[in-house]
């Protein structure tokens, strides 16, 4: 075959060549790859960009997921709230600022229109827009985050329910394995419970802010929600802290919502679900303002439970 | 003019160039040590090897006391999961080195010196063994890609169990390699007592019989059939050694067996078959129980040792393969055709073989679905020498075929010093790409990848793990806390051991008024060390600290290494 092409024998004897080209590249990619650290000087452009464009309903995340604890110390907890670091999903907020490194994107926002592209240094802004925005009538998450009064919450045992107070101690917290953050402002139970906003990592190690209300000694944690406007829709999420499921050997948790007069539905998150959606129709309630009452139970130990929920009017127009 | 050249033999001179290369490793690592913080199980060392020397201490003051069952459990119940001698060896380095004679100003860098010496033994008989079995350019050249791999360069600055027994192995395998070479009864009896070494230092030696005794009875074949025709059965010198000699030397240097030897070999086998799975992070998921990803190993070494060495290892890995291709395709031919083999290709040593076997026994057991991964690339670094071995041998090779090319002209052109000179070029330009990535790792050598996957940050992209053991809070403390924190702060020391925390204070490291604490809602200062699986104390941090804003992120190439959050 060389006879017929001598040049395959004149490459092949010059193949030795490749490995100092190897080397050569291998030395020039990593100078380069050193040398792209992005300055401080660029997240601070980015960051009065954003800033000076964003409003309070807008999502402002960073890509690659990496580069978070980078965007949350430069942007500021102002800006990266923990409320948009821990969001439930996308659908809710109608505009993003995607704030990237390197090319990175959010795969979440890949089907948002691109509205804008602006690029500081080395990092990028892209502003999108949400196609089917969700409209939120009541974020259960701020009223208990908020100790409104229009929450009171209970620990049902059988046909006696105790008041579960609410107050401001000190935040529980650990290392690995310690579980979420029991939060300082919550409602404590008598025999043991309790319920605020805290951040859980889920089954895939994001961070969601939701109603920690862990059930206990198989009664019924119950949250009541007064005057709360309803839509088409109640949806929301509900997950374990990562460690208590990941093994799948717990007991499923049941969380059911109702009104006085109405049961919506009832959902049950097992071991394995992760962040899992669910949504109930509230049609028949809609225009309406309701007590919405949500009990919460588990015949388990250890569930370290969260929860999610809205009440949505019908989604707006892209 | 003089003319300096080494004979064709491999001899002592070897011997003093193999040394060197491994002393100036050390000096390196020494010269590194005092930036690297102490991961988890250091400290705990740390600990096993002051209570080891303080019982031989004893032993050598009063045998008797020192004997009596109460005082062996005493001493050698701390640690008793793992074998002795690397922790012994620390806490005698501590004690003369550090305690006595002050060599060394630090205690930790005393501790560590035991395990840089094993490095240094690593790459001395990586050129040694390479030099005899291929060329003194194999030997040379995989000696030092195998000291510029980062991996390797990270774990070699530990007083860990990782690096020595990547050295010890591979001593092991140049011993029995040589007894089997030469049939010699001393070196096989070397080896057996290696191989005991081998096993008081780490765990996974038992497998190494897995590579020595196939390879013992395919070179001694011809011998074994003989006898077992004569009926009489005719086992290699070393394999009797490895089998006699080396649980003999573990048992003795290990008086925590004495006791109650088979209860307590019993449970340490038992501790290591069912050990649980720690978390670790690979293509983006959290892996914590079986079954492991059979990927795992090749992506990590893909992606964690320089691309250069790997294709010089495959180059020479593939000429090996050609040779024993020709050799099989010849045997098979005089089984054919009942002739007589040309020996096209024999080695009476059966080196390619022995190599290949040390290799796959070193990296098998990561392609089985139990076996934990939570090491990183740490557990299997016995199997480096050997590539390292072949990346040399792939090295010569390719030199081979540019002086082939080039050599004439440059022989015209140049003379001899343009032979050499095209020599250092070549040798620079598969050198200097390893060197740089290994000195820039450093200390974050756990996060760093090589260019071909990205460097740190394409590893963070990969979802690739960038450390675990919690080291890096000294290089918190050195770019934020020393300088930031009011006087008696607290700080929560998140993967950090209580014994390494003390240790860094204890040497200036961290500043001694700090106060560490087990949890972010004690602390003013909590540190997060990103891992995937840590993100549930990032954000415990969060709710604790009052805000998910860092005050300062450590980085390595922009990389989020560790968070700092102050308390508002």
């Amino acid at each position: 075959m060389n006879g017929r092409y001598p040049y395959l024998k004149s490459v092949g004897r010059w193949s030795f060549a490749l490995v100092p080209l190897l080397g050569l590249v291998e030395i020039g990619a990593h100078f380069i790859e050193i040398h792209r650290r992005v300055p401080e000087a660029d997240w601070v452009a980015a960051r009065l960009f954003v800033t000076s464009r964003s409003t309070p309903e807008d999502l402002v995340a960073f890509a690659p997921t990496w580069a978070d604890p980078l965007g949350r110390m430069y942007f500021g907890p102002a800006v990266a709230t923990v409320a948009r670091e821990g969001r439930p999903d996308e659908a809710r907020f109608p505009r993003a600022y995607e704030v990237s490194l390197r090319g990175a994107h959010l795969p979440a926002l890949a089907d948002w229109t691109r509205e804008d592209v602006s690029r500081f240094g080395g990092v990028t802004v892209t502003t999108l827009r949400n196609p089917a925005p969700v409209s939120i009538l009541e974020d259960l998450v701020s009223l208990v985050g908020a100790g409104s009064p229009r929450i009171r919450v209970s620990r049902v045992d059988g046909n006696r329910e105790s008041e579960c107070s609410y107050g401001h101690g000190s935040v529980q917290s650990g290392g690995l394995g310690y579980g979420p953050a029991i939060p300082g402002n919550r409602f404590s139970c008598p025999g043991g419970g309790f319920v605020g906003v805290s951040v859980v990592a889920d089954l895939d190690y994001v961070a969601r802010q939701c109603i920690f209300a862990p059930p206990s000694g198989g009664g019924v944690l119950r949250l009541r929600f007064s005057e709360v406007a309803f839509g088409d829709m109640l949806r929301g999420h509900h997950t374990l802290y990562v460690e208590a499921e990941r093994g799948k050997t717990g007991a499923p948790v049941s969380l059911a919502f109702k009104t006085d007069s109405t049961p919506l539905g009832t959902v049950f998150h097992r071991d394995g679900d992760g962040w899992k959606p669910f949504g109930f129709d509230t049609g028949q309630l809609k225009g309406q303002r309701a007590d919405l009452i949500v009990d919460i139970s588990s015949s388990g130990d250890r569930r370290t439970y969260c929860f999610e929920a809205i009440t949505e009017g019908k989604a707006s127009a892209p | 003019m003089p003319t300096w050249r080494l004979p064709d033999r491999i001899g002592w001179r070897d011997h003093i160039i193999g040394a060197a290369l491994g002393i100036a490793y050390v000096v390196w690592l020494l010269n590194t040590a005092p930036s690297l913080g102490f991961p988890r199980d250091e400290g705990v060392y740390f600990r096993a090897g002051e209570s080891y020397v303080r019982w031989w201490r004893l032993w050598l003051s009063t045998p008797v006391e020192a004997l009596k069952p109460s005082a062996i459990d005493g001493a050698w119940s701390v640690n008793s999961e793992h074998p002795p001698l690397m922790k012994t060896l620390f806490g005698v380095s501590w004690w003369f080195l550090h305690e006595q004679l002050h060599v060394f100003k630090d205690a930790t860098t005393a501790f560590r010196f035991p395990g840089m010496a094993s490095a240094a033994l690593a790459i001395w008989t990586t050129y040694i063994f390479g030099a005899r079995a291929y060329s003194r350019s194999a030997g040379l050249v995989g000696a030092c890609l195998l000291g510029l791999m980062p991996r390797i360069f990270f774990h070699a600055h530990l007083a860990c169990f990782d690096v020595p027994i990547t050295g010890m192995w591979i001593l092991c395998v140049y011993i029995h390699w040589r007894a089997q070479r030469e049939r010699s009864i001393v070196l096989a009896i070397a080896t057996g007592v290696v191989f005991g070494l081998c096993l008081a230092t780490k765990h996974n030696a038992w497998m190494l019989p897995a590579a020595c005794i196939p390879h013992a009875f395919f070179v001694q074949r011809k011998e074994i059939w003989a006898g077992l025709r004569s009926g009489c059965l005719s086992v290699p010198a070393s394999v009797v050694a490895m089998v006699i000699l080396g649980p003999l030397v573990l048992y003795a240097l290990w008086p925590h067996l004495w006791n109650d030897p088979l209860g307590r070999a019993s449970a340490y086998m038992q501790f290591h078959l069912n050990h649980e799975y720690y978390n670790i992070e690979f293509l983006g998921k959290n892996y914590f129980s079986p079954p492991s990803p059979k990927s795992y190993l090749p992506v990590m070494v893909l992606a964690t040792v320089p691309t250069i060495s790997l294709a010089l290892a495959a180059v020479g890995m593939g000429d090996r393969a050609r040779v024993g291709a020709i050799r099989l395709a010849g045997w098979l031919r005089t089984r054919v055709h009942f002739t007589q083999g040309d020996g096209v290709g024999v080695d009476p040593a059966e080196t390619d073989l022995l190599l290949a076997l040390s290799f796959a026994v070193a990296v098998g057991p990561f392609f089985l679905p139990k076996t934990p991964i939570f090491g990183g690339t740490k557990h299997w670094l016995p199997a480096y020498p050997v590539l390292a071995m072949f990346a040399g041998h792939g090295f010569t090779l390719v030199r081979q075929r540019m002086h082939d090319v080039l050599g004439p002209w440059i022989e015209r052109s140049a003379g001899r010093m343009g032979r050499w000179g095209a020599d250092a070029v070549l040798a620079l330009s598969v050198l200097v790409g390893p060197l740089a990535v290994t000195a820039h790792s450093h200390p974050f050598g756990l996060s760093c990848y090589v260019p071909l996957v990205g460097g740190t940050a394409g590893g963070a992209s990969l979802g690739l793990n960038r450390q675990f053991w919690g080291f890096t809070t000294q290089s918190a403390a050195a770019e934020y806390l020393n300088a930031r924190a009011p006087r008696g702060a607290t700080v929560f020391i998140h993967d950090t051991t209580w014994d390494s925390w003390a240790r860094m204070q204890q040497e200036g490291r961290v500043r001694a008024d700090l106060r560490a604490v087990g949890s972010p809602s004690e602390a003013d200062f909590s540190l997060v060390q990103h891992e995937l699986h840590m993100n549930e104390v990032d954000y415990s941090a969060w709710v604790a600290v009052g805000t998910d804003a860092p005050a300062y992120v450590v980085q390595q190439d922009g990389v989020p290494i560790v968070s700092i959050y102050a308390r508002r």
